[in-house]
């Protein structure tokens, strides 16, 4: 391994991750913490911790100097920024490079290019990849229910200025867009000083799918199939699963096909995943963003192709080529993550920091647990409230969710408030039991459904 | 809470002692330092510090460093840095982030401060650098440097001792 000794900057549960899987790669792991983390598991695990500074993450894990200064001051080779915090910031990945540090992602400005909204549409057009059809500028309403009948009803009208769901409006019928045309184009006009109005496919019923992908940044790209995270609050995932049973196989080939010529046209370095939105009742997909980094959900990926993501993470930084062919990647089996919290289902999902006085998550067959707590352990109020993740695997999606119902029954945790009700009233759901699900089903129908069940 | 014009508190040690009354299980601390008092509470109808405190309830004064507070009740078998105590009614200059350490200016010049030496709240007493970018560090504390518990030129972790300071009678 061209690695010797890594430098971890993220915390929770994908920092411990990060810490065993270069150890396991016989890589020297270092973590860097705040001072609210020197107890954390990450800490205890790595051959050797330091406290960069005191708990607010702008003065420890968001400070791209002080991680590199670390590095260099700790003789690391390497950094791995985990998920959130600096992983997206190209910043970090360029001053890695500056001073000789591999960055464990892909190259800054392969980030720096995906990070603009704009650019990372530009690339995806230019790949052949589709994006939402919509228009440019539209003048008046004659051209807008021209536009809508090409489109297809029902369309999103936008201002092109616009933000806040001002100026904007769904349009199902021809009358629609006559009766709020003016009113919203006037509206963007005051709101924006700009009345320039323009106009999207609405996407009425739609699955938020993507595709993990691998480059060697050498010209090979893989992918690792696709995940399904449908069920969202707040677009925070809450349930993550691979594949997505609810797509017809000619279509995922279609997406699996898009995202890899994606991915291959940045000649991409590294772990990514490819985001489309899926339009259940036209049967087609369309790009929304590409997150470079390796992700929360990464580990149903990893259940049903057999492969361990962030050692391969580190194979392809430290320069080995991927010696992997698309054939090299089953997609067997069905895998379901869901995503434990610290935070009060009944009170608004306020976040509930404290003392964990009792950790005994699930074991057994088919039962994997991804997480940084235990009996004793201080979830900290500084940072996000996720404590961990229960991912379970199966033959199939029925088997699966039948495992997964048993899992969360057995899961315990004292001495704090999660979502452990909320996570068992979905597995319950005949929605998500029967996969009819949509990226609004969970505030438009189960989060109201949980909380009357309460009354 | 008043404010007086010679105490040593800084703004970022309130934020810093708020954020160590939140991460503890205390009910409530009660810090005087001079004529700074602060007074933190879980209860909402609380009113202020007990003044005769019953027994296993006393306030917690800043008589050492704040920072020094937490790692009472961390466990110390993974505390990054093992360090020498405290001498008795001594106190000690902390890092207040990960860097590297300078005692001197530039290369070449004297340090800031020599054992010995008398340092009021205002004196510099090191350099922190982080990529080349050197942060001078105030004492916070009137008093005679005792001990320079950190080596110039290596780095330093955040809240490590830098220095042990006898404090002014």
């Amino acid at each position: 391994m061209a690695i010797s000794r890594v430098l971890s900057v993220n915390r929770g549960e994908i920092a411990a991750r990060v810490v065993r899987a270069a150890q396991a790669l016989g890589i020297e792991a270092v973590q860097a913490v705040s001072v609210a983390d020197r107890d954390s598991l990450a800490a205890r695990l790595a051959d050797r911790c330091v406290v960069l500074g005191p708990a607010p993450s702008r003065l420890s894990y968001l400070d791209p100097k002080l991680l590199v200064h670390t590095a260099l001051a700790t003789g690391c080779d390497a950094l791995h920024p985990g998920y959130g915090f600096l992983s997206e910031r190209a910043a970090l990945a360029s001053l890695c490079d500056e001073h000789g540090i591999t960055f464990v992602g892909p190259r800054a400005e392969t980030i720096a290019a995906l990070g603009d909204k704009l650019e990372a549409k530009a690339i995806a057009r230019a790949a052949g990849v589709p994006l939402v059809p919509g228009t440019d500028r539209i003048a008046d309403v004659a051209s807008a229910q021209a536009a809508a009948e090409e489109l297809g009803y029902p369309v999103l009208i936008k201002a092109s200025a616009g933000g806040g769901g001002r100026g904007m409006f769904i349009a199902r019928t021809p009358e629609d867009i006559a009766a709020g045309f003016d009113k919203a184009s006037n509206e963007a006009r005051e709101a924006f000083g700009d009345d320039t109005m323009y106009m999207e496919r609405y996407v009425e019923n739609a699955r938020h799918v993507e595709v993990q992908v691998f480059g060697d940044g050498q010209g090979r790209v893989v992918h690792f199939g696709e995940r399904d995270c449908s069920i969202q609050r707040r677009y925070q995932k809450v349930f993550e699963e691979a594949p997505c049973a609810a797509m017809p196989n000619a279509l995922r080939a279609q997406l699996h096909r898009a995202a890899v010529a994606l991915v291959a046209s940045l000649n991409y370095r590294n772990a990514g995943t490819v985001e489309f939105l899926y339009d259940v009742d036209r049967q087609a997909i369309y790009f929304i963003e590409v997150n470079a980094r390796i992700q929360v959900e990464h580990p149903v990926s990893e259940q049903i192709t057999g492969y361990d993501l962030v050692q391969l993470q580190f194979r392809i930084a430290a320069g080995e080529p991927l010696a992997l062919t698309q054939a090299q990647i089953p997609l067997r089996g069905h895998a379901i993550e869901v995503r434990l919290n610290a935070e009060d289902p009944y009170h608004d999902f306020r976040p509930s920091p404290g003392r964990i006085a009792h950790w005994a998550p699930p074991r057994g067959a088919g039962i994997r647990v991804d997480s940084h707590c235990y009996d004793g352990y201080l979830v900290p109020p500084f940072y996000d409230s996720m404590i961990g993740k229960l991912i379970v695997t199966a033959a199939n999606r029925e088997a699966c969710v039948e495992r997964l119902r048993a899992a969360l029954d057995r899961c315990e945790i004292g001495g704090l408030t999660t979502n452990l009700p909320l996570l068992r009233y979905i597995a319950r759901h005949p929605d998500f039991v029967h996969n009819h699900l949509n990226t609004r089903w969970l505030e438009k129908t189960g989060l109201p459904a949980f909380g009357a069940q309460q009354e | 809470m008043t404010t007086g014009k010679h105490t040593p508190v800084k703004p970022q040690d309130i934020e810093n002692l708020i954020e160590i009354f939140k991460q503890s299980d205390w009910d409530e601390m009660h810090v005087q330092v001079g004529d700074f008092e602060l007074f933190l509470s879980n209860d909402p109808n609380a009113t202020g510090p007990a003044r005769a405190a019953p027994a296993g309830t006393a306030p917690v004064a800043l008589t050492a460093a704040a920072p020094a507070a937490p790692t009472a009740k961390t466990s110390t078998a993974h505390a990054p840095v093992t360090e020498a105590p405290i001498p008795d009614g001594m106190l000690a200059i902390r890092a207040p982030n990960l860097g590297t350490f300078y005692r001197a200016p530039k290369p070449g010049a004297p340090p800031y401060v020599e054992i010995g030496q008398h340092i009021d709240a205002d004196t510099e007493v090191c350099l922190i650098e982080v990529m080349k970018l050197f942060a001078p560090v105030c004492a916070g504390i009137k008093g005679t440097v005792r001990e320079v518990r950190a080596q110039d030129g290596m780095m330093v972790e955040f809240d490590q001792i830098l220095f042990i300071v006898e404090p002014a009678a």
